[in-house]
């Protein structure tokens, strides 16, 4: 079942044989396969629960409802780069945009031998990321669904001979509304709201939505529950009601951010003083073209293609267009320049860079703020400001190579540019990390990283923390480093696994 | 919003909006009201951090052009806010970014502001009903309307 705040009269106290934090990409899938081996399974979701019913395409009441802060979470460091993060039933799934992508495979190379994880193997994952791409319906975007501005901008990059390609989903008959990011109004996105929890839920899984996890309860060294607040869905803050489940394992899948949060706060599974660390994100930045022609958006897949010509030097290009409301963020102009621009929204196209393979690196800490918060602090280094700013003027190339009158890029100083010899000036300018407007990223990875060393890693390749028995971590915390791509469809797989080992202990 | 009197808001709005030939001008009174449930809805200490910024606003204005906001002439205050922009100052240019970014948001969310656009988040909703999707069937062709 899926259980409400307000189906709760008075705290609870519940057994179970796992208690899972966290319904996300790497939480869902688990909470799935142990229900469907016959496990008795409690997941505890901060979130609300939201059908496609509830999914009216309108950004800011989105934000507000089922992202985290309003979507308002950011970095601290140079630049703020904007790191919006889902607070609902499905995670962040619900409101990603469904690029479905296995992982660069040279990364797994590095994972055997850096981190010491032999055991994951090509053919192991192989057969897990077919079986995901089976179950979420993954496929190609159809260029027909795709809109004019994935059309144009592929069109540009096919010109300019670079290699690039229409992006794999986990979209069922998508017909694209343009609006992913706030939630799949027509139930075609196969996020976990929608696959894995419904699954889940019928091999008997109960969820607890708006259920805030506070403490991993031990004995003896031991995970043996987790105890949780009920939460006010108005306010969001505690109504007063607890639950406690107690639970022969419990598995921390709150996500990169909140999940080393949770370890900090309580002190726990720290003994390599690697929680909350190496921190990695994908920082992205954004291009908006200005066309002759009427492009149309958002109508269309919003992301729907890729540019993966420089993948090997850590640069991916992924399209992304977003309604007025978002659009008008990206325009860094005031008044009636602004106006003239927004006028002209219909024949703008937009697209998206990230640094898929990046030097820098973050970290979660606890500020001991009141109500108890993480922050996030990053700063964005040397090579990886080369790589943004390559991404934008490859991005620019292509856009222009597709007819573009005008190019917006989001780097201080050269934010128009006219053609060619304004795109020589910003190749040749030294660019710093703080010229960036508006960045943003939409992967926290790494900060509870697997590794075969005790001593340099939080969880081993089981996903078993190495200090605490029976606690487990399964989200994109785990990831030892970037996988180059869009993290969804590795985290699942990781997930998969996991669950066999989760599985094994149970039925010893 | 202490930061800003009534008026102040109205000439912050169209300071950043601009004034579109095709689109609606700005509606202070809604626009405020959405500002309020944004703020509310975030991070504890955005609304602080919001209303640092407006009060940055106003204190930049002095220093950088010796009048309060509020007395400028229109134009001069969207040159100012574009001068913060297109600084490579962080901070001057985060202080002007953070203090728009709702306002934006305020306005374009309007339909009345969206549809002429071309983005209209009711029609598509509408159609979104007549194709939906589910796991384990395909869709009915078209003619067959709401399921
Ligand atoms: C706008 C956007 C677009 C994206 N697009 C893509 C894409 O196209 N493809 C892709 O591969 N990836 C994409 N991503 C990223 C991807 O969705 C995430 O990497 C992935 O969902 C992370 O999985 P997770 O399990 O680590 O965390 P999440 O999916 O975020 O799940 C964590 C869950 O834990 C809950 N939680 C946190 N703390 C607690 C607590 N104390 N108690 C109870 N519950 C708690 C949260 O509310 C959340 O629901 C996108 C992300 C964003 C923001």
């Amino acid at each position: 079942m899926i259980l409400t705040p307000e189906e709760v009269a008075s705290d609870l106290r519940l057994e179970a044989d796992v208690a899972i934090i966290g319904s996300g990409a790497g939480g869902g899938p688990l909470a799935r396969e142990l229900a469907s081996e016959g496990h008795r399974v409690v997941v505890i979701e901060e979130g609300g629960y939201f059908t496609r019913r509830d999914f009216n395409l309108r950004p800011s009441e989105a934000y507000m409802r089922m992202y985290r802060d309003a979507g308002q979470t950011v970095t601290l460091g140079m630049p703020f780069i904007l790191l919006p993060l889902g607070k609902t039933v499905g995670g962040t799934t619900t409101v990603n945009s469904g690029t479905a992508l296995r992982m660069h495979r040279p990364v797994l190379k590095k994972w055997q031998l850096a981190h010491g994880l032999r055991e994951i193997t090509e053919g192991e994952l192989d057969l897990i990321y077919a079986h995901l791409e089976e179950y979420l319906f993954v496929k190609r975007a159809d260029p027909e669904v795709a809109g004019k501005v994935a059309r144009t901008f592929l069109a540009g990059a096919e010109r300019l001979g670079l290699s690039c390609g229409w992006l794999p989903r986990n979209a069922k008959e998508c017909e694209g509304f343009g609006s992913c990011v706030f939630g799949c109004p027509s139930g075609s996105k196969q996020s976990v709201d929608v696959s894995f929890i419904p699954d889940a839920v019928a091999f008997g899984a109960d969820i607890y939505t708006r259920c805030r996890a506070e403490r991993i309860l031990l004995r003896e060294g031991r995970a043996v529950g987790v105890s949780a607040s009920f939460l006010d869905p108005v306010s969001g803050r505690p109504n007063g009601r607890r639950l406690e489940v107690g639970a022969k394992v419990v598995v921390l899948s709150a996500g990169a951010v909140s999940s080393p949060f949770l370890l900090l706060r309580q002190g726990l599974a720290n003994s390599s003083g690697q929680v909350g660390k190496n921190l990695q994100i994908h920082p992205a930045v954004q291009t908006v073209a200005l066309f002759d022609e009427v492009l149309g958006p958002p109508r269309g897949i919003p992301q729907a293609c890729y540019v993966d010509e420089f993948q090997g030097e850590g640069i991916m290009l992924e399209g992304g267009t977003v309604p007025p409301e978002v659009h008008a963020l990206a325009l860094p102009f005031a008044g009636r320049r602004h106006a003239s621009l927004m006028e002209k929204y219909p024949n703008m196209g937009i697209f998206g860079g990230m640094v898929s393979e990046s030097d820098s690196r973050g970290r979660v800490v606890d500020l001991r703020r009141a109500g108890g918060r993480p922050a996030m602090l990053y700063n964005l280094r040397g090579r990886d400001v080369e790589k943004a700013k390559a991404a934008v003027v490859l991005m620019a190339e292509i856009w222009f190579a597709a007819g573009a009158r005008r190019v917006f890029t989001p780097i201080a100083g050269h934010y128009e540019l006219c053609g060619p010899r304004d795109l020589r000036r910003l190749e040749r300018s030294r660019v710093r990390a703080s010229d960036f407007y508006g960045m943003s990223a939409y992967h926290p990875l790494g900060t509870c990283r697997m590794g075969g060393d005790p001593e340099w890693s939080v969880v081993r390749h089981t996903g078993e923390t190495w200090d605490v028995e029976n606690l487990f971590i399964c989200d994109g915390s785990i990831l030892p480093s970037s996988p180059g791509v869009n993290p969804q469809l590795t985290i699942m797989a990781m997930a998969m696994r996991i669950a066999g080992f989760v599985d094994e202990k149970l039925s010893a | 919003m202490r930061a800003f009197r009534e008026t102040g808001f109205e000439e912050l709005l169209t300071a950043f909006l601009g004034r579109s030939s095709i689109l609606p001008p700005p509606d202070p009174g809604g626009q405020r009201e959405f500002l309020e449930e944004y703020l509310r809805a975030g991070a504890p200490e955005f609304p602080f951090l919001y209303r640092a910024c407006l009060l940055a606003l106003r204190a930049l204005s002095l220093i950088m052009k010796g009048r309060p906001f509020s007395r400028l002439e229109e134009r001069e205050r969207e040159d100012f806010l574009n001068r913060l922009l297109s600084s490579r100052n962080p901070l001057l240019r985060g202080t002007a970014l953070l203090a728009g970014m709702p306002l934006y948001m305020s306005y374009y969310r309007r339909p009345e502001v969206s549809v002429p656009l071309g983005f209209d988040p009711q029609a598509l909703r509408d159609e979104a009903d007549l194709r939906v999707v589910t796991r384990d069937r395909s869709l009915p062709p078209r003619e067959e309307g709401k399921p």
